[in-house]
Order: structure tokens, then sequence, then C-alpha cells
């Protein structure tokens, strides 16, 4: 169990809490970190499994049937999706130069990099919304239509919109981090919140960087 | 990764950052986490310049070097998120597990999968 220790976890300043018992017990804040990170962890492997499935059923599809697939790619817009990978691309360095101003005790500059986040987050989903829309125009539905593009649409919409969803979690989550600092919840020596925020939102990069390779590139 | 050192200014802890970084004995003078947002806009340009530019499709069956180039690429991308955006530099190793067993389980899944003819599962 001491791997699974957080190294160089804060421990500045301890916190009291009481368990069901009533029996109350002292819990360092790097505990306490250590825990909620952990916990994350292995919250975001069970995703992965999820999205590893997802992709992997369209990478199948991709080797069986490279024809179908590259007549979406020659229709599909490009630009538009690459303007998206950008934006969160950018959500996710606007989290870390968050995180950073917190250390530094700078409230301000957390709200500032957050509200960026947030605000590039939820253009991310419009432009999501933008595209779908054109890809249902050209024919790519989730159910079979019986046109070229038959049997790609279910092998596409389902990984890239479980993704828009975690987006979508990730505003919200973005937004309440937001107003618990407002109140003055984080500071330099406690933002385990942030930091536990900040594993969801750049393991959620992580997958579109993944999914945007293997869905739209290859 | 590990040649990229940190120039501390006015950190409070071991997860502050400077404003500054130096890398293969170059300083730049951004902080580390903007150094690393320019190397993935970078990769991503190369990446999609790659896939519009190259013409596909002229290898014979499942080799796709061109394909294989650009999943190499995406990994660099994805490690540099999980390498220092979700601070795997300074935690437990043991987190890596947590991405790396479920991903090679599938990648094992895809290869088998890969070579069942389509409609024999």
């Amino acid at each position: 169990m001491s791997e699974m220790s957080i190294e160089k976890a804060h421990s500045a300043e301890a916190v009291h809490a009481h368990d069901d018992h009533g029996h109350g017990h002292v819990q360092d804040a790097g505990g306490r970190m250590a825990n909620l990170k952990t916990a994350t962890w292995m919250y975001l492997a069970s995703e992965v499994v999820i999205f590893a499935t997802l992709i992997a059923v369209f990478v199948v599809f991709r080797f069986h049937h490279p024809d179908i697939v590259a007549k979406v790619h020659h229709e599909a817009n490009i630009l538009l999706v690459t303007i998206n990978t950008f934006l969160l691309l950018t959500s996710s360095w606007a989290m870390v130069m968050g995180l950073r101003e917190i250390q530094r005790d700078n409230r301000e500059g957390l709200l500032r990099w957050f509200g960026l986040m947030c605000l590039l987050g939820a253009v991310f989903v419009g432009l999501q919304y933008v595209e779908y829309n054109e890809l249902s125009h050209m024919g790519v539905a989730l159910f079979n239509q019986g046109n070229e593009f038959d049997g790609f649409g279910m092998r596409f919409y389902a990984p890239t919109a479980f993704h828009g969803a975690h987006v979508i979690v990730g505003v919200l989550w973005g937004l309440f981090v937001m107003n618990n600092a407002r109140k003055g919840n984080y500071s330099s020596k406690n933002y385990a919140g942030i930091e536990v925020f900040g594993l969801y939102w750049h393991f959620v990069d992580v997958v579109w960087i993944i999914l945007f390779t293997m869905l739209y590139l290859i | 990764m590990s040649e990229i050192t940190h120039i501390a200014e006015s950190q409070h802890d071991d997860h502050a950052h400077g404003d500054s970084f130096t890398f293969l004995g170059r300083t730049f003078p951004v902080p580390l986490y903007t150094g690393v947002f320019g190397l993935l806009g970078i990769l991503t340009l190369i990446e999609v310049t790659i896939s519009q530019v190259i013409p596909r499709g002229e290898l014979p069956g499942y080799v796709d070097l061109v394909g294989l180039i650009m999943i190499v690429i995406a990994v660099c991308k994805a490690s540099l998120v999980v390498w220092f955006y979700m601070h795997l530099n300074k935690d437990s190793r043991i987190f890596m597990i947590a991405l790396l067993v479920p991903t090679i389980l599938v990648i094992v899944c895809v290869l088998f999968l890969s070579i069942v003819p389509p409609g024999s599962y």
C-alpha cells in the first residue's frame, strides 16, 4: 500500500473528521488528497475500459470497411474538427494554468482561467452539434439508411457523443469548482477539489486526442 | 521528458511551476505548462497536415505506414497530457496501470477481431 501513497502530497494543514460511530480522528490534507486522487484514478480506469471498447468497435469496423470510412473522411469537415481539437487542448492548458494560480494563492487568476476553460468546453459541444448536423445531412445516421455510409453512424456517434457528454459534465463541474473558489474554499494549502477535477478534465482531453486520430484522421 | 527541468522562481510547493523551463539545454521564458501546450499544438498540426497531404491507401492490406505514424503522434500527445498535466511525473507511477491495462487488453482484442472475417462474430 505504500506505493499507493501520493508522493509529495500536501500535509501542511490538518483537518478533523468524525466517523460513523462518532469517534473523532485526525486526517491530514495530504492523506485526503491521496485518497481523492486514488479514487479518481480508479474511476478513470473504468472510463478507459468504456472508451477503449467504443474505439475498438470503430477500429475493427475500419479494418473491415476502409472504403466506407474513407468516403466519410472525404466528405467530412476536418477543419471544424481540428478547430474543436484546438479548443479542447486550449481548455486543458487553461485548466493547469488555473491550478497554477491557486497554488500561488491567486483566486482571481484561477477564476479567469477556469472561466476560459468552461467557455471553450461549451463552444466545443456547440461545434460538435454543428458537425453532427453536417454529417446527418450527408446521410451519416445512427441506424442504417440504405446508403453508402451504412454501418458507420453508430460506430462513430457512440464514442463521440459519449465523449461530448463527458465534456458537458466537465463544464458543469468546472462551474461548480468556480463557485467554490468564489466562496474562498480553495487556497495554496487546500486545492484537492481542483486537482481531482483537473484529472477528469485532462482525461477527457486525452480521450479526444485518441478519438480525433482514430476516427477522423486514420 | 526527463530532460525537462523546472526553473522555480516563485514556487509555493513541489507542484507549483515557475515562469520558465529548460529543455535540451535551452531555457524557454514561458511556464512548462505553456511549453507543453505549444508542443501539443504543433503535433496536432503535423498530424492533420500528414492526413491531408499524404495520399492514403496505397500500401497493401492493413499495413498503413502513415496511419501508424499518426497513431504514434497521438500516443505522444496523450502521454504529454498524462505526464505533465495529470502530474504523473510527480505522482505514483502505479496510476499508470489504470490507463495501460485496459488499453493493452483492448489492443489485443482488436488484433484478434481484425483477423476474424466480417460477419463471423
